[in-house]
């Protein structure tokens, strides 16, 4: 043990070992240091005094060695003559420590004892943000299954972000998107599912695919943000069924959360799938009887899926007879607000220090 | 959608308690959003009959009654100015607590006994905004408990329906829905053949001459008396979140709220010409809405007109001038199908969205028009008085078909991964009304009811299959999808690499809103024709604060280092990682650039413990050293420039900015943050920047990981101190060093500069350690030494400098 703390702090001292003018000295000082060291650790009650002897005595080696630096270029001498004396000292002292260790201490320390009581030394790392955290968690867990990661413009145009998935003007469904506009034709992506379609029209099924990125929607209340992430994910394929989609999101929560988390799928209502479905997770909080995170339903909805609506096929011109697939989308701060206990939406986009360090 | 369960009963008996019908809704895909109990527990509050009022003798606006519940009459002071005798109000007995947490007791107001307290019906948390105390109607029985009595236990739920269901924002809708999962048919209170509306022998017309109106129906009462409604109706109405206004108006809302058929009352003596007429608004006509605004009509929207003017704003609001009144003594009902892209249309530039709109938008059941105009006008003869006459007018134009759908069962089961028979699936149609013909084995043919707007597609009859079997109940399984690799985004692998090699090194991530304030470009001193000006600003922005697209991220990591100093952090180290936005024009997608920020400020070590690393703040070499480090990492290194002479951004202190380039790349630059800037942001402390274009990053090639043999022989180190005037560069030492070609240098490294004693004014002394070594021998004195003065000689002349003596 001692021998280890002695080579780190060893290390510290001699802070260029590898290369020095005249090395034959440097080596030689170097090398009685590992030799001492070494023979320190192994040292017994009996081997110590001896020991003192040979390395540290007035006729030790290291007097010895410390005698020769005479023979070092002027220019060097200072150095290594702090070298030595710094080995020295640092050997008296683990000495010390061996010696009391040993119990053949004599009362009488020459050294100071270490600190062991101290905090280490050491520069601290700084830390994804937990949005990011989990994003990556996330990505890992589909990517894993074999889906490609694909990323698209914030700014969006309408027909990517609403027509194209089945959204025409004037839709109802478009309140429940509170829409971000550019201009008339642009405007901030609501969801990260216009990839769907960029995606699609560049290639032919199969395809399995994840797109994660920022969304905007113009709402901003204790539980919303204006801008959120969204992992948007879809699969085509011939003969893709609704169970299928239940198989994969199962696996997905198994690995987000705990493998025996509760689920449940639920009837909804997008415009790009047909069948919909919203995906309830057991609460993480209360464990299903009942809180106020989850409004004392014991669930708490996670997921937006469905089959893909034959309409959005169209658009892309897959044929929806030869072909089927699923889509899904979940919001990234609310799945790192259920794992991490987060109560406070608006703290993800101040950037305090002491909510970054936390995760 | 919010409805009670005794008003649910009504239509159909499911034998389901609050619980178990919540649950059952949600998992049909409405979700319950709320069941509460409809009143407070109000144990102890009674049936009283005033007996008699009578001038409270010290005090002016409170009186002595006389209060019969139960055993002899008792006296309670009261405050109400509708307190008279005879009436039947609500006491709260002393002992009741009242919803607001407040005790009955009994008291000695004004110096008179007062055993209980006469209570309004908001003070009971029953009621909305009535005046006084309760006037409750005479036959209830003296004494009662309230809550039997006006038969209030009741449980309120609240039902979050998706756009596609407009059917369900009515109780029958709901009731069906139920009637589904329970095996049971609704009871609708209107049934069976409903009088023929042929428009003849009318005292009124009705001409419809848009096709935005589909189908309009009216009717006329005569001789009605406009008054309050019954309890009732008002407690219903209340309990839903609608104000109570007169027995006619409430009448239409309790049948929209029935029937998902918005309903309209007219003042039929305010219908100048008796003529209804439904029309496109004129230029430049106005209206009054209901709501007291003066509208702007324009020739899209479709307007209900009387023989002049506008009188109501088509499924969406009614107008001041023809609303039913006290005065009223005739109705015009109106129960109509209107294009529901026409309403949304109309709601929207009106920014009026209203319960009616809401219904039509969505698009109410055709067929469902009659029955709910023929309810309401029974109910408004039963509540109001008056005549119904027998005939009426109903216009129809083009309506949305009943829509026949073949259904395959094949393509259904495999849609869902079932194994469903034709019949089976016929039983699960059925039971929601929706009728269907089996062709054969493999095929249904689906009569689509006219309330089922959303269902238009075989696949919308495939969710109808799954939702009424239910989603839990489908198998789960795994796709069989052919096995492919991933392809992997560098840009974003690129992302995660910086940000691994950051956080390394003590940054904290940080993500800022990519819309920001559009002052920022001010605060940073931009110029006018500063690329960064061409901000993307948002129409509808919530703040001004996020009125536009970001074009840099400093302004964002400024900002948080602002609020971490003010929150006693003043050692920071964030970095950013995020898109900015450049405008281009207003039909073209923004510019989106990946950019990656990092700020340093405070202490050179945050969060280190200062024992070990001291006090020592953090300056431009810090910077300089993670932005060298990471590219580095990046195996960047090696063709990584910094140029000190470059044009950098005018919020970059003067003489601290170095420009970066891989090559002949510009990719970012690095620098002190101006003093000023800083200031205006609300910083006081030194703050460095490093900013990277990731996008410029992730196109450069990383040099290739390539093995080189370990040295053999050993190196030797030789050392040297110049004295250079202060302005010679150290690193331009080492650079001419490593750059004179000699093969045997291995590396040059400055250990030490020295300014004060013996080195004179205006110079420093700066030590060199130079590692030679030879790839294939041991190099001896004499080898090095020559080089080693060739060395010094050649830094004597390029640099004026002068070895240091010792
Ligand atoms: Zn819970």
């Amino acid at each position: 043990m001692d021998t280890l703390k002695l080579e780190t702090a060893g290390r510290g001292l001699a802070p260029s070992l590898a290369v020095k003018t005249k090395c034959v000295m440097e080596d030689e000082i170097l090398r009685l240091k590992g030799e001492a060291t070494a023979a320190l650790g192994e040292a017994g009650k009996e081997d110590l005094e001896p020991f003192r002897v040979k390395y540290l005595g007035r006729k030790g080696l290291f007097t010895s060695v410390m005698r020769q630096l005479g023979s070092a270029p002027a220019a060097d001498r200072p150095r290594l003559g702090k070298l030595a004396n710094d080995i020295k000292q640092e050997l008296t002292q683990a000495f010390a420590a061996r010696q009391e260790e040993l119990g053949a201490g004599r009362g009488q320390g020459t050294a100071t004892r270490l600190d062991l009581s101290l905090p280490g030394r050491v520069l601290p790392r700084g830390r994804l943000h937990p949005v990011t955290q989990v994003m990556a968690e996330v990505c890992a867990i589909f990517e894993g299954l074999g889906f490609t990661v694909a990323e698209g413009p914030d700014v969006e145009t309408d027909f990517y972000n609403f027509e194209a998935l089945n959204i025409p003007p004037h839709h109802p469904a478009r309140d429940m998107h509170d829409t971000f506009y550019v201009s008339d034709a642009l405007l901030l992506r609501t969801h990260t599912s216009p990839m769907q379609i960029r995606a699609m029209e560049r290639e032919q099924p199969p395809l399995r695919m994840i797109a994660p990125g920022k969304v905007y929607r113009c709402d901003s209340d204790i539980t919303h943000t204006p801008m959120f992430h969204q992992v948007e994910g879809f699969l085509v394929d011939r003969q893709v069924s609704f169970a299928d989609l239940k198989g994969v999101l199962s696996v997905f929560i198994a690995r987000m959360f705990d493998a025996d988390t509760a689920i449940r799928f639920r009837p909804s209502f997008f415009p790009f799938t047909e069948p919909s479905a919203e995906v309830d997770i057991g609460c993480v909080m209360c464990g299903g009887k009942g809180c106020r995170v989850c409004k004392q339903t014991g669930w708490l909805e996670i997921l937006g899926a469905g089959l893909i609506d034959p309409a959005v096929f169209a658009k892309v011109g897959y044929d929806p007879e030869a072909y089927s697939g699923f889509a899904f989308g979940l919001g990234i701060e609310r799945i790192a607000m259920l794992k991490y206990g987060i109560n406070d939406i608006r703290l993800y986009y101040e950037n305090d220090l002491r909510f970054l360090s936390q995760f | 959608m919010k409805f009670t369960l005794n008003w649910l009963k009504q239509y159909i008996d499911s034998g389901l308690n609050a619980t178990e019908l919540a649950d059952r809704l949600t998992m049909a895909g409405l979700e319950v959003d709320s069941v509460e109990a409809l009143c407070p527990d109000l144990d102890g509050v009674r049936v009283a009959r005033v007996a008699s009022v009578a001038p409270h003798p010290n005090a002016d606006k409170l009186t002595l009654c006389q209060v019969e519940v139960e055993g002899e009459p008792r006296q309670v002071v009261c405050g109400a100015p509708n307190v008279r005798a005879g009436m039947l109000t609500a006491i709260a007995l002393p002992g009741t607590t009242m919803p607001g947490g407040f005790k009955i007791k009994p008291a000695k107001l004004r110096g008179e006994k007062s055993e209980g307290m006469l209570c309004s019906a908001r003070e009971l948390g029953i009621g909305g905004e009535e005046g006084g105390i309760m006037d409750l109607p005479a036959d209830l029985e003296i004494g009662a408990p309230l809550v039997a009595a006006l038969d209030l236990e009741d449980v309120l739920v609240e039902v979050d329906l998706t756009p596609n269901r407009p059917d369900c924002a009515s109780v029958l809708g709901l009731a069906r829905e139920v009637g589904g999962f329970v095996g049971k048919r609704m009871t609708p209170p209107v049934a069976g053949p409903l009088p023929r509306l042929t428009g003849e022998g009318l005292p009124f017309t009705v001409t419809v001459t848009d096709t935005d109106c589909r189908r309009y129906a009216a009717r006329l009462i005569e001789g009605v008396s406009i008054g309050p409604s019954p309890w009732w109706l008002k407690q219903l109405l209340l309990a839903v979140g609608l104000r109570p206004i007169n027995n006619v108006v409430d009448v239409t809302n309790l049948v929209m709220l029935e029937y998902g058929q918005p309903l309209h009352a007219f003042d039929f003596a305010r219908l100048s010409g008796a003529a209804i007429v439904v029309r496109k608004a004129r230029p430049g006509e106005t209206m009054a809405t209901l709501d007291g605004a003066t509208r702007e009509l324009d020739s899209e929207m479709l307007m209900i007109c009387d023989a002049e003017r506008p009188v109501a704003v088509a499924g969406v609001m009614g107008g001041e001038g023809s609303q039913v009144t006290d005065a009223t003594t005739s109705i015009l009902l109106e129960s109509a199908y209107f294009e529901p892209v026409s309403i949304r249309r109309t709601a929207r530039r009106l920014n009026l969205s209203t319960d009616s709109s809401y219904r039509f938008e969505r698009g109410v059941d055709p067929e469902g028009i009659p029955y709910a105009l023929e309810r309401a006008a029974r109910l408004i003869v039963e509540l109001a008085g008056g005549r119904l006459m027998d005939n009426g007018y109903d216009v129809v134009g083009e309506l949305p078909g009943r829509a026949s759908l073949d259904l395959r069962v094949r393509r259904t089961n495999e849609l869902l991964g079932l194994a469903f028979s034709a019949d089976r699936i016929a039983a699960l149609l059925n039971s929601i009304e929706i009728a269907t013909a089996k062709m054969d084995e493999e095929t249904l043919r689906v009569t689509v009811p006219s309330f089922r707007v959303d269902l238009e597609r075989e696949v919308d009859l495939v969710e109808e299959v799954a939702r009424l079997h239910g989603y839990n109940a489908i198998p789960t399984a795994l796709p069989a999808v052919p096995m492919r690799f991933a392809h992997r985004d560098a840009g974003r692998s690129l992302r995660q690499q910086v940000a691994a090699v950051l956080t390394g090194f003590g940054f904290h991530e940080a993500i800022n809103y990519s819309f920001t304030s559009p002052a920022h470009c001010d605060l940073l001193g931009l110029a006018a024709d500063d690329p960064a000006r061409q901000l993307v600003p948002l129409v509808n922005p919530l703040v001004e604060d996020q009125s536009v697209m970001r074009s840099l991220l400093l302004p964002g990591l400024l900002e948080n280092l602002r609020r971490n100093i003010n929150h006693q952090q003043p050692d920071v180290r964030l970095f950013e990682v995020g898109k900015v936005f450049r405008h281009r024009d207003h039909a073209t997608q923004p510019e989106e650039m990946m950019l990656l920020g990092c700020v340093m400020s405070g202490r050179r070590h945050p969060g280190a413990s200062r024992l070990h690393y001291g006090e020592a703040l953090v300056d431009l070499l810090d910077v300089r050293g993670v932005a060298e480090a990471l590219f580095g990492e990046l195996r960047l290194a090696d063709r990584l420039i910094l140029a000190a002479d470059a044009v950098l951004p005018s919020y970059v202190a003067a003489g601290t900015g170095l420009a970066l380039a891989v090559g002949a790349t510009p990719v970012g630059w690095l620098g002190q943050v101006a003093p000023s800037v800083a200031k205006a942001f609300g910083i006081k402390q030194d703050a460095f920047y490093l900013s990277l274009n990731l996008d410029a990053l992730a196109a450069c090639e990383a040099a290739p990981k390539r093995f080189a043999s370990l040295p053999k022989f050993p190196a030797v180190q030789w050392d040297l101190a110049l004295v250079v005037a202060d302005g010679v560069g150290g690193g331009d030492l080492l650079a001419a060093i490593t750059e004179a070609g000699e093969q045997l240098i291995e590396r040059a490294e400055i250990f030490d500069i020295y300014r004060g004693k013996n080195i004179a004014a205006g110079h420093k002394s700066v030590a060199i350690a130079i590692t030679y070594r030879a790839e294939d021998r041991t190099l001896d004195d004499d080898t090095v030494g020559k080089v080693h003065e060739r060395i010094i000689g050649l830094l004597e002349s390029r640099f004026d400098a002068h070895l240091r003596e010792a």
